[in-house]
């Protein structure tokens, strides 16, 4: 049996309806229709009335989940693309982020992006935004790269306490695939060494982990040996395991499909000049998405995005220097 | 088949890249492992690449006369399975490392890194690598710091990284380098000199010289009890002329010239393992005689190590008389915190003009040194002291 970075996540969904009574599914066409990409097919028909349909209003939806939470539910809600969740910005981070330090209610909210960008996808279904959210006190921001950790950091995500921006990558939803779905998992908040190495320390996430291995491939056979850091969760950010990647390395290059400005690989690179400046051999560099709304023609979005071969050449520039 | 890739060796210890020079053989040529492929040229001699395993010479993505780092990818050859498995080398292979594309992001990288210094300036060719140790990374300063080095202990390393600077695996290298060798722990007077030295060192330093005439030394030192040495003739010179004068002995911090409060002046002693700079307090005030005793005694008490701390310090300017070693000259380090140091060379019998009887005399003579930190004073300002103070030597008796 093989499954998908998508069937996990619709497993998760699944596993989390079965187990837990407070947990219901809403978010627009999620019902009978199987959401715009299939993630809760079927799962109206396995739960009924836990799967509800939404109107085409973003705000209204993350205000619902904000109310049933604080009667105690905890809700998944589907965005179609992550680009609109914007409709629902005050909803998430005026509401809900801040419910719990304002009247000690938790708000175990989980809000579904499908996020990042796939060929002719364009502006508008492609951002990746979870810096923006990653900025506000109060939200949990989860990034999986693999098919497992989107299945069990799905099922985290439900069971944390804290509204949860869950980042799911639409590059990986079909081309990612795994044998069986994971028993065990990595606490939250811890990132993971996807590959070991000792000239140059790569700290990325999500869909930017696949390019990353692909270059330190293309890398190995210059004899450079890369070490890639997926960060899986970008808040909380696991600051001790890249410092100690660093360490071993002395090089460091961060790789987000985001913009540049203000973004998770900036922060990244703050902090590990910060904390251990003493580490670092060369000036810690980042890699990209150009700073331009995504644009639609397949050759410009590949060229827009980090791709193992820009990831390459801005490696072997950092280990050579 | 698999293309293995034909890469820069590493041709000796401190060599980063080399140029080529000559390709001995041309794409499509058959090959076998080990044969000579490439003639290049190091710093330090001729070398050639040799093939890593037999086959046939896919491509060469190196240019004639370009430099190549260890390590870079200078072209292809063509293997069999069996051929390459038997070197070692049947590792999955770059799906296309040789191509333009390629070759255009090392070329672009190579720019980027500045591995090469083109010359700016025609006809003064700036050499590749000479900067050496000069920009440290944090990790090199953590590291050096940790193993408690200096910059200086750098400089026997030749960098790898962009503009020949010292990486840390370079760095690690040559520490590994060196526990191959004899080690002996340098005394902890020995890392005090070398420390104040080095500090010394970061001034634009210069020397002067001149010649003065023993005899009136030679002649007046006999007749005191006990006899001063012509090193403390030289020291009560200098603390008189420098009292005449003090601004010549300031230290240069920012944009003020700091005057010294006392002319108070040291001299050197050599120890066991370094050297010892006792403090004459108030030379200008105290005549020669009265400075003797103190002097014999501050020799004594600096040679058994036991000089007492208000004994040392402070002072405006040494005298050091290498002279003692049979030098006649020397270009003295003034120490770090002091602007200038005279030294005293070996005395010798040289003829010498005497205009009155028309022949030519013995003398003893002996050169005078004026080492000085050139922020503070130029040739011309050093040169009238060194004057004065010979003029004052030439006067014992006035001492």
């Amino acid at each position: 049996m093989s499954i998908t970075y998508l069937e996990a996540i619709r497993e998760a969904q699944a596993h989390a309806l079965r187990d837990d009574p407070r947990v219901f599914i809403y978010g627009q066409d999620v019902g009978a229709f199987g959401g715009a990409f299939k993630a809760t097919k079927n799962l109206q028909k396995e739960f009924p009335g836990r799967v509800l349909d939404a109107p085409i209003s973003e705000d209204a939806m993350i205000g619902l989940a904000v109310g049933t939470a604080i009667e105690g539910m905890r809700p998944i809600i589907e965005m179609q693309f992550a680009d609109f969740s914007t409709v629902a910005f005050n909803q998430i981070v005026n509401q809900a982020s801040t419910l719990f330090w304002r009247t000690n209610v938790p708000c175990p909210i989980t809000v579904r992006l499908p996020f990042g960008g796939t060929s002719g996808s364009g502006p508008f279904h492609s951002q990746c935004l979870e810096a923006i959210y990653a900025h506000y006190p109060g939200l949990v921001v989860l990034t999986p790269a693999t098919v497992e950790d989107a299945y069990s950091m799905l099922l985290a995500a439900v069971a944390i306490d804290d509204p949860v921006i869950f980042c799911e990558h639409k590059f990986l939803y079909y081309h990612l695939k795994a044998e069986k779905l994971p028993s065990e998992a990595l606490p939250i908040g811890k990132a993971r060494i996807a590959r070991e190495g000792r000239d140059l320390t790569i700290v990325t996430y999500s869909a930017m982990v696949h390019e990353a291995l692909a270059a330190a491939d293309e890398l190995a056979t210059e004899g450079w040996q890369v070490e890639v850091v997926d960060l899986r969760s970008i808040k909380p950010l696991d600051t001790d395991t890249v410092v100690a990647s660093v360490a071993r390395t002395g090089r460091l290059l961060c790789v987000g499909e985001a913009w540049p400005w203000g973004g998770v690989t900036a922060e990244v690179i703050a902090r590990v000049s910060a904390e251990s400046y003493g580490l670092l051999d060369a000036p810690p560099q980042r890699l990209n998405a150009k700073d331009t709304p995504v644009p639609y023609h397949p050759n410009l979005w590949a060229a827009h995005r980090p791709t193992a071969r820009s990831v390459a050449a801005a490696a072997r520039i950092l280990i050579r220097f | 088949m698999p293309q293995i890739s034909i890469i820069m060796p590493q041709l000796g210890e401190s060599i980063a890249e080399a140029a080529i020079i000559n390709f001995l053989v041309k794409p499509g040529d058959h090959v076998e492992g080990g044969q000579d492929l490439i003639e290049v040229e190091t710093n330090k001699a001729t070398m050639t690449v040799t093939a890593p395993c037999g086959g046939r010479i896919e491509s060469f993505c190196a240019v004639l006369n370009e430099s190549y780092a260890v390590g870079d990818v200078l072209g292809k050859i063509e293997a069999t399975k069996e051929e390459a498995a038997r070197f070692g080398l049947d590792l999955p292979t770059p799906a296309k490392s040789c191509d333009t594309d390629t070759e255009v992001i090392s070329k672009k990288s190579r720019n980027a890194t500045g591995s090469r210094v083109e010359p700016t300036v025609r006809g003064l060719p700036v050499p590749a690598n000479a900067s050496g140790a000069s920009y440290m990374s944090p990790r090199l300063k953590a590291r050096m710091h940790e193993l408690g080095l200096s910059a200086a202990d750098l400089a026997g390393i030749a960098g790898s990284g962009a503009a020949g600077r010292v990486t840390v695996e370079d760095f690690e290298k040559f520490m590994a380098h060196l526990d191959k060798q004899k080690l002996t722990r340098a005394s902890s007077m020995r890392v005090a000199v070398a420390d104040a030295m080095r500090r010394s060192w970061t001034r634009p330093l210069a020397t002067v010289g001149l010649p003065v005439q023993l005899d009136p030394v030679l002649a007046h030192r006999k007749t005191c009890e006990p006899k001063p040495g012509p090193a403390l003739y030289a020291l009560r010179a200098l603390a008189v002329a420098l009292a005449e004068n003090s601004a010549v002995a300031g230290r240069l911090v920012g944009n003020n010239i700091v005057h010294p409060s006392a002319i108070d002046v040291g001299f050197a002693v050599e120890a066991e393992d370094g050297v010892l700079v006792p403090v004459l307090r108030g030379a200008d005030k105290k005549p020669l005689k009265e400075l003797v005793v103190r002097y014999n005694e501050l020799v004594e008490l600096a040679r058994q190590r036991k000089l007492p701390a208000d004994a040392t310090g402070g002072s405006v300017a040494t005298v050091t008389n290498f002279g003692t070693f049979g030098l006649i000259w020397a270009t003295p380090i003034p120490l770090p915190e002091q602007t200038l140091v005279l030294g005293l060379g070996a005395g010798r019998k040289m003829p010498h003009w005497d205009e009155a009887k028309g022949q030519f005399v013995p003398v003893m003579e002996a050169y005078l040194t004026l080492s000085f930190d050139h922020r503070v004073l130029d040739g011309g300002a050093a040169g009238r002291l060194l004057l004065r103070i010979s003029d004052l030597m030439r006067q014992p008796e006035k001492l």
